[in-house]
């Protein structure tokens, strides 16, 4: 029997060994291939409706202008101004009229020359097949000239520039193609090889106009959950993470390690279903919500201090956001008042109130990819139990698939940039108006419409902010949507990662600077 | 026999019996307190005070607080009803469904007999874990979806032990003896095959235990067991996963529920195994 004691304490010995050498990292920053950089990404994927790098596929855009794929004619300061990036001085010559001019030392990554002509194709292609684009730019027709655009729109549309800075406006060569959601674009990297919501292997692009890209290879993995990123991060197996939960930032607050933190529009928001049979259409029940959400404790302790509570769409420091808005705050004992006001009551003793023999039950749907969005959830379950309603979770990461059906949800609790362009107009035109492309809960109010009708026809900035607060009072006193923090942008890398910087934006990550050493 | 060999196996038998007493005893107390966990928590479960968020063990919470300030014993406790309550009402269940189905297809004809074997074949042919994860994807979340999609896949395991036990029994004389001393099918199932095989099946099903707490507390990690806020040990494990390296109290006091639960019940199914083989009673 003894040697067989032996040999079960040599492989179990042997085993640990294997299983902890498994552990061990095993990239450096230089090998055959030259400089390499693996970077971790929690929201690469088809759930974000990211699965590709086509600027013109969904959100994908978002994808191709993080990872140095693509570049958009006009870019953010870290104050989300405008600056000139492909397109180096623009002209309003007239309400409807915009005159671009464009680098001239730019090649797309097929070896095509970036000139007017190839810009007006992408648009064109883009206005064709996406529908938020032909919604936000309502672009009437394109002229090339050498490296200047002329782009004229049906209607007078002061954040045109605005609209292309966002990530569907990265320029790509059309006749280059669309393989599988590969394009090319003029950014410093180009794509090599992709497997959506598995990876994205990128190579340096030699011709880049701004410089020499400092890697040769870089390959960005999905990992949509938190605790295999963290440890892919300590094991070496990436170098650099984006979407890390908050919870595992202790164990990168080391000098191994740098974490690159910058406050952001991102927000955590709840939108309301008005289906007639949601409880959600009750006003009341709404409102109850709003003032049920313990936002400040949820920033503070479920957030780990990690960004701080919302009050309406925008966060504060711009001209339309901030306390300039009145939304409701955190009272319980107010929202059982605006309850038992409206009827409901808890009949049956069971802690939950019921009106004409239905309970309160809210049906909230979320996803897991944005790690603390299931916390809110259960946060916001214990406070809403307190005041009677009783909150049934469904964290899923098919939930664009759940939210189509509108019997299916009450409340979706998503993470969006509120401003990524840097003007308030998107969000209204997002999510809110009644054509939103993402007003799944078809929220209507026709004030709101026309006052978007009015923000998208005003030039003046301060009027612009004016409108965007007025909106916003609105959607609030309407408790079509309940705001509940906004986030810090975060990213976290090895300490040999140089220039893996965060930005206001959330949108510009990888840069030809990006190196590893 | 000599007189040594008698002493031995009084000894043997002796300390077979003071095991099954004491693991009996164990696992008894395990029900109890699963079964009257709301009385037995010290602190609400559900309650959340995130001013108390993530604590480290102490005196007014022996096993600390997860990241909602809630009191992880409270926790675990409350988690005992889900998990061992649910574990036994599944093996309950598989065991006797499935007893049911073998006893039915050694007594039927050979067509229904074929039928159903084949049909649990196929349910065996399919790794066990990731067909309870199909059908639990399929019928969505849930402690009760969960214990459905274990049990689709774990009956014909039962099936098979009570029909080939069955048929072993239908071969010897004093079945024979019974059908001619008048006793009908139901009869002879009744007072002479189902006394005759409850001693494997329910070693297997002691065994059991186990093995569908730990698939049950798996189903739970994947997210397709217990929701939120219910406690159940695996769906802890998996909600507290990232705090593993941080704040361990958290994943660790679920996953240690886990094992001593699962430990006890296997002692539990061996010394009861042990118990009823004639060998070592002899």
């Amino acid at each position: 029997m003894k040697w067989k004691k032996l040999a079960a304490l040599a492989l179990s010995v042997g085993l640990c060994f294997g299983a902890l050498t498994g552990c061990g990292g095993n990239q450096t920053a230089r090998n055959a291939e030259g400089k390499v950089l693996t970077i971790g990404d929690t929201t690469f994927n088809s759930s974000n409706e990211e699965p590709d790098v086509n600027p013109h596929n969904a959100y994908a855009g978002w994808a191709c202008i993080r990872y140095g794929v693509g570049e958009t004619l006009i870019r953010y300061s870290d104050d989300m101004e405008i600056q000139p990036w492909l397109a180096v001085k623009w002209e309003h010559t007239d309400d409807l009229t915009w005159k671009l001019t464009l680098r001239d030392d730019v090649t797309f990554s097929s070896g095509r020359k970036m000139d007017g002509a190839a810009v007006k194709q992408c648009l064109e292609h883009l206005i064709g097949v996406h529908k938020r684009a032909r919604q936000d730019l309502k672009i009437a027709s394109i002229e090339a000239n050498g490296q200047e655009v002329t782009i004229k729109t049906t209607e007078p549309k002061p954040a045109l520039l605005n609209y292309l800075g966002d990530p569907y406006g990265c320029i790509i060569d059309v006749d280059a193609g669309f393989d599988n959601g590969i394009v090319a674009g003029t950014g410093p990297y180009v794509v090599t090889d992709m497997k959506p919501d598995d990876h994205l292997t990128l190579k340096k692009n030699e011709h880049y106009w701004g410089g020499t890209p400092k890697l040769d290879k870089l390959t960005i993995r999905t990992i949509t959950d938190g605790n295999t990123l963290a440890n892919a991060l300590q094991s070496g197996e990436v170098q650099a993470a984006y979407g890390m939960a908050y919870e595992s930032y202790p164990l990168f607050r080391n000098d191994k390690y740098r974490i690159s933190q910058i406050s952001t529009s991102r927000c955590f928001f709840g939108k309301m279903n008005f289906d007639p049979d949601s409880v959600c259409a009750d006003p009341a029940v709404r409102k109850a919500i709003s003032m049920g959400i313990d936002k400040e404790n949820f920033v503070a302790t479920l957030l780990d201090g990690n960004g701080y509570a919302a009050n309406g769409v925008f966060p504060a420091g711009s001209a339309f956001g901030g306390d300039k808005v009145k939304a409701e705050k955190y009272d319980p004992e107010g929202a059982k008042a605006v309850l038992e006001q409206a009827g409901w009551a808890d009949a049956d003793g069971d802690g939950i109130r019921e009106k004409d023999g239905r309970k309160l039950v809210v049906k909230w749907l979320t996803y897991p990819s944005r790690q603390e969005l299931p916390l809110l959830a259960e946060s916001a379950q214990s406070t809403l139990k307190d005041i009677g309603i009783e909150v049934d979770v469904n964290n899923t990461a098919d939930h664009n698939q759940v939210l189509k059906d509108p019997k299916k949800w009450d409340v979706y609790a998503m993470a969006n940039v509120q401003a990524p362009t840097g003007d308030p107009e998107y969000w209204f035109t997002v999510f809110a108006v009644s054509t939103a492309t993402k007003n799944q809960g078809k929220y209507q109010n026709a004030k709101l419409d026309a006052l978007e009708q009015q923000l998208s026809l005003e030039f003046d900035p301060a009027r612009r902010a004016e409108l965007a607060l007025q909106m916003q009072q609105i959607v609030l006193d309407d408790h079509a949507f309940v705001f509940c923090s906004f986030l810090k942008m975060s990213m976290i890398s090895k300490a040999n990662v140089k220039n893996y910087t965060s930005h206001a934006c959330d949108y510009y990550q990888v840069t030809a600077d990006l190196d590893v050493e | 026999m000599s007189e040594v060999t008698v002493r031995v196996q009084k000894v043997r038998t002796a300390s077979l019996k003071r095991k099954l007493i004491f693991f009996g005893a164990l696992a008894g107390l395990l029900v109890a307190a699963s079964f009257f966990s709301s009385y037995l928590c010290p602190w609400d479960p559900y309650e959340q005070n995130l001013a108390l968020a993530k604590a480290a063990p102490s005196a007014d919470h022996l096993l600390g607080t997860d990241r909602y300030g809630r009191d992880m014993l409270s926790r675990v406790i409350a988690g005992s009803y889900t998990s061992i309550l649910s574990t036994l009402l599944l093996v309950a269940f598989i065991s006797v469904f499935g007893s049911i189905a073998g006893i039915f297809c050694a007594w039927s004809g050979k067509r229904l007999d074929t039928l159903v074997m084949r049909l649990a074949d196929m349910f065996l042919a399919f790794p066990g874990l990731v067909f309870a994860l199909a059908v639990a994807a399929v019928l969505g979340g849930g402690v009760q979806n969960a214990i459905f999609a274990l049990a689709a896949i774990s009956w014909p395991k039962y099936a098979r032990l009570a029909r080939s036990q069955t048929l072993a029994q239908q071969e010897l004389p004093y079945m024979q003896a019974a059908r001619m001393a008048g006793c009908g099918t139901l009869g002879l199932i009744r007072r002479h095959v189902v006394p005759n095989i409850a001693g494997p099946i329910l070693v297997t099903a002691m065994l059991d235990i186990g093995t569908m707490m730990m698939e049950l507390a798996g189903l739970s990690f994947l997210g397709l067991g217990a929701k939120p806020p219910i406690p159940e040990w695996g769906s802890m494990m998996s909600d507290t996963r990232n705090l593993l390296a941080t704040h361990p109290w958290v994943t660790l006091a679920p996953g240690f529920a886990i094992f001593v639960s699962v430990m006890i019940f296997n002692l539990l199914g061996d010394t009861v195994r042990d118990w009823l083989d004639p060998k070592n009673r002899r």
